[in-house]
């Protein structure tokens, strides 16, 4: 087996360090290094959507990389978005649409919402269907995904397109 | 009932409580648990359909660095299998075993297990496992099963027949039809086969569990992501040989079930046995390509129909034959799915005269078992495709056919030929409402002048009933289905006038905790804020017969009304003592215990009350301290949803591909505690119906008997462009067996989407005489069927 590696990453706005096998995926480094657990794992080979993150303002799947290639990275997690106890507007909406049942796709969901709103601040129904086929539920059959995506983005434009 | 702000929460839209972690990625669902010195599982699958395993050389995985055990068929010693607990009359026995008993049955068949420091190591280890496999003939086909010759998958059986059971058109009052008469009399004789594809839940979350020994109390907790937590400590603690009493099943978050967590699996006891062996907590998280290959399959049947009707379009009779391709051998419920389409294939429709045979075949595929719809899926689609065919050959509508022969809403109670009681709803109401939604006579006329302009729209109806709220208990066991129909609730008020309420029922994303605070707090008229919902734990929850399910909540909402009502008439007594008046006159209202009339006065708070029961200084005799009880509910009828579902489509012709034009839900699933978690659940249903209708399929290979969908790039879920937006309407007909009037209708969406697309397709392509009789209607397999049309 080879040796663990350290690896630096900027996780939610503060500074990390962990040691990894390098075998190891991102998303398990999350995970269980990082303890955050907050990002799921559907498939592991990149077809859900649920281990979403943010890594340097992209979203990625988590599952697609290894921890070691997240090096000097910036990432975000699902547990990173709220402004303390404010809720993000698309955490908000995803609740208030009912956007969420079993909640296990809905942290991958929520980055991806944010996502599609960061480049489309007034997104039609369709262009959300579109940019967000990359991620899977198998609860909701997604109608009201799209009701609280197009909430939140009115919210976040309301509020000065940030993210 | 003595309300006086009655309904406050139900028939609310009350915001889920189960969200708040949710959406802040603090929820905990199996995989995030993990107690200090856990060690972790993977298993040994099977790669072959059907292989005698003649050894397993464990010495080199066991040498391995960080690996804590391995086990095998030979660590079975003492331990046993799960039981078929639906065991019909004549049906051949039929276990659930650990390990691959001497010979695999199926790709995905647990083989053996390692026990390692991580779960990367682990999976090195199976590297490291040498088995000696001696291939023997497999066969995935449910026809070639039966076949003279074919490979006998379970040999103490003798064959691949597990059982052939005979619905004999007997109604519950013991009038039997008549079906040969009607066969004879009837105009026309329609006749159709139909494939339902195999496919299943598929829930985002895969299943898992994290087993903890405790070798100095002898206890073992599991958690897990059981939907029967009652059931699978008593069926967990057998299978262990420990007494149950030692058994606590705590149950996380579940990241969905959709029925497949229903069952009780190998894995159960592979992670409970490895913990009692180590003395150390074992954690074991199924991944996707498991997930596909060894989670039960559902649905899967061929089914041939022949239905008898008169040229008015009067249906005068219906016989059948469906074959259930059961998979390697019988899992948890048995052929129960397919029981329930033969109980159900009558639908709305007063068919007087039925028949109908099901078979259960084994075949070298994963178990088919539990999943949403449970067998009435299967019924809507062989039945709406025929009602279809039928329209066609006599030359009327299909919505006129449906209108002639539907069962009226005066004539209800009714029994039906195929042994069930519908116990309320108006079908023609639904049907009516959906055309009219749906603009069905303007849909039908632009049908004709878009054809001519190449475009190919077509209409599926597909009504459907669901029966629900299984079951009273009584009946289970003249089913020989070993478990009960009830589901208890714990209702406890504290000193200080709060409630706690205690339910076996567990929360798999359809919101129950919120519907059942919803109907707590309504019924003990105080704020939901001050109702707490406890579940998910055996050491704590009331035993269910039956476990959760979509359309259990029914069930468990009355348990949590009995309950409140011995809670209420005992505060009405501690009540009349203090306020020193007669209880007679003393009423529950508005969360207040007074004297009726004098309700300014002398009037006490909930809280005033259940101080002094916890005091208990001056009870009433007879009366005991505490302000506490507790309800089994026992079902006195199943409750049936119902309603009619219409699609909309265009068929590219040259692709295969469906275009959604419209999807109208008409639903009558009695009283509604939460308009929107309903909404949800029938969005969520029909994506399960409507995956399997077009896309989802475990495709086998009959060559090698590989299931060549075993990754989530070939088993396709339906993903946001796949699924229309839909548009739903309610007819509210309050079941009249249950307290409430509430019915079950979690899974009720899936059931007519099979039957409302393909009819739409096959609408569509009239012109050809394309028949999409095989689901999923996949653009390939619809391509082919137009391309053979010469479309
Ligand atoms: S877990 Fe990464 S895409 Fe599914
Ligand atoms: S809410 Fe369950 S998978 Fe999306």
């Amino acid at each position: 087996m080879a040796e663990n590696m350290s690896v630096v990453i900027n996780v939610n706005g503060a500074g990390r360090e962990v040691s990894v096998e390098p075998r190891k995926t991102l998303a398990d480094a999350i995970r269980e290094d990082l303890g955050l657990t907050g990002t799921h794992l559907g498939c592991e080979h990149g077809v859900c959507g649920a281990c979403t993150i943010l890594l340097d303002g992209e979203v990625v799947r988590s599952c697609l990389m290894l921890a070691v290639q997240a090096d000097g990275a910036e990432i975000t997690t699902i547990e990173g978005i709220a402004d303390g106890d404010a809720l993000h507007p698309m955490q908000s909406a995803f609740s208030e649409y009912h956007g969420l049942q079993c909640g296990f796709c809905t942290p991958g969901m929520i980055l991806a919402g944010i996502d599609v709103v960061s480049r489309n601040p007034d997104p039609s129904p369709q262009e959300i269907r579109e940019e967000m086929g990359g991620n899977i539920c198998r609860c909701t059959g997604y109608q009201k995904i799209v009701e609280s995506v197009q909430a939140a983005a009115a919210v976040m434009s309301a509020e000065g397109g940030s993210a | 009932m003595t309300t006086t702000q009655e309904n406050r929460w139900i028939g609310v839209s009350a915001p889920r409580r189960e969200d708040a972690p949710l959406i802040r990625g603090r929820g905990r669902y199996i995989a995030d648990i993990e107690p200090a010195g856990t060690v972790h599982m993977a298993i040994l699958r099977s790669p072959y359909a059907h292989a005698r395993i003649n050894g397993i050389d464990t010495a080199a995985a066991e040498a391995l660095d960080g690996v804590h055990c391995v086990l095998t068929a030979a660590d079975l010693e003492g331990i046993g299998d799960f039981p078929t607990i639906w065991r019909l009359p004549g049906q051949k026995e039929c276990t659930t075993p650990a390990f691959a008993p001497g010979k695999a049955r199926y790709v995905g068949e647990p083989v053996a297990a390692v026990v390692a420091d991580s779960r990367y190591l682990a999976e090195d280890a199976l590297d490291l496992l040498d088995v000696d496999y001696e291939i023997l003939d497999h066969v995935v086909d449910v026809e070639a099963a039966l076949a003279d010759g074919a490979p006998v998958i379970n040999e103490d059986m003798g064959d691949n027949t597990i059982i052939e059971y005979t619905f004999p058109g007997i109604n519950a009052l013991g009038v039997a039809g008549d079906i040969d008469g009607a066969f004879e009399e009837a105009d026309e004789i329609v006749s159709g086969r139909f494939k339902v594809g195999r496919y299943s839940g598929v829930a985002l979350e895969t299943r898992g569990h994290v087993a903890e020994w405790d070798d100095l109390r002898q206890t073992l907790t599991l958690h897990s992501g059981s939907q029967v937590a009652s059931l699978l400590r008593t069926e967990l603690a057998a299978a262990l040989g420990i007494p149950e009493t030692s058994v606590r099943i705590l149950t996380p978050n579940i990241g969905g079930a959709f029925g497949n967590q229903w069952d009780r699996y190998p894995e159960d006891i592979l992670v409970s046995l490895a913990s009692m062996k180590l003395c150390r907590p074992v954690k074991w998280i199924e991944d996707r390509r498991e997930a596909l290959q060894a989670t039960v399959h559902g649905r899967e049947q061929l089914q041939e129909w022949q239905l008898a009707a008169n040229s008015d379009g009067t249906v005068l009779g219906l016989k059948g034959r469906v074959l259930s391709d059961q998979g390697a051998h019988l899992h948890s419920v048995g052929i129960g799915p397919a029981w329930v389409t033969g109980a159900a294939a009558v639908n709305q429709y007063k068919i007087a005269n039925y028949h109908c045979d099901v078979v259960g075949v084994a075949t070298n595929k994963t178990p088919n078992s539990t999943f949403r719809g449970f067998g009435g899926p299967e019924a809507m689609f062989g039945i709406e495709r025929m009602m279809d065919k039928t329209a066609r050959r006599l030359g009327i509508d299909p919505a006129e056919l449906r209108r002639r022969n539907m069962i009226q809403a005066d004539e209800f109670p009714y029994f039906s030929p195929g042994g069930a009681v519908y116990d309320s709803g108006n079908y023609p109401a639904a049907l009516e409402k959906a055309l009219e939604a749906v603009e069905y006579d303007k849909v039908r006329e632009e049908q004709q002048s878009l054809r001519d302009q190449g475009v190919y729209r077509g209409i599926g109806i597909a009504s459907y009933i669901h029966v629900s709220g299984f079951g009273p208990s009584a009946i289970l066991g003249i089913l020989d289905y070993y478990t009960g129909g009830y589901e208890g609730s714990t209702v406890k008020i504290d000193p200080h006038g709060r409630a706690t309420l205690y339910t076996g029922m567990i929360p798999m994303g359809q919101g129950t905790e919120t519907t059942l605070a919803q109907v707590a707090a309504d019924h003990l008229e105080i704020d939901i804020a001050n109702v707490r919902v406890v579940w998910g734990d055996t050491d704590q929850t009331p035993y269910t017969g039956f476990g959760s399910a979509g359309s259990r909540s029914n069930v468990a909402a009355v348990a949590v009304i009995k309950a409140i009502e011995e809670i209420k008439a005992k505060a009405v007594r501690i009540g009349a003592g203090l306020l020193e008046a007669d209880p007679d006159d003393v009423a529950y209202a508005d969360g207040r215990i007074s004297v009726k009339g004098a309700e300014e006065m002398r009037s006490l708070s909930l809280a005033d009350v259940a101080q002094q029961a916890y005091w208990a200084h001056k009870l009433p005799e007879g009366d005991q301290p505490t302000l506490e009880a507790t309800y089994v509910y026992d079902p006195a009828n199943f409750t049936t949803a119902c309603g009619t579902h219409v699609a909309v489509v265009d068929v590219d012709i040259d692709t295969g591909k469906i275009d959604w034009v419209k999807y109208v839900v008409v639903d009558d699933a009695g009283t509604i505690i939460n308009p929107l978690l309903v909404e949800g659940q029938i969005h969520g249903a029909l994506s399960n119906g409507l995956g399997g209708a077009m896309l989802e399929e475990f495709v086998y290979d009959e060559e090698s008997g590989q299931l060549l969908s075993s990754t989530l790039m070939d088993y396709l879920v339906p993903s946001f462009t796949d699924l229309p937006d839909f548009e739903i309407h309610h007819l509210v007909t309050p079941s009249p067996h249950t307290e409430g009037g509430f019915k079950g209708m979690g899974e009720a969406g899936c059931f007519p989407a099979a039957g409302a697309l393909a009819n739409a397709v096959t609408d569509a392509l009239s012109h050809l005489g394309v028949e999409a009789d095989q689901t999923p209607v996949t653009p390939s397999r619809l391509w082919s069927l137009i391309d053979q049309a010469g479309g």
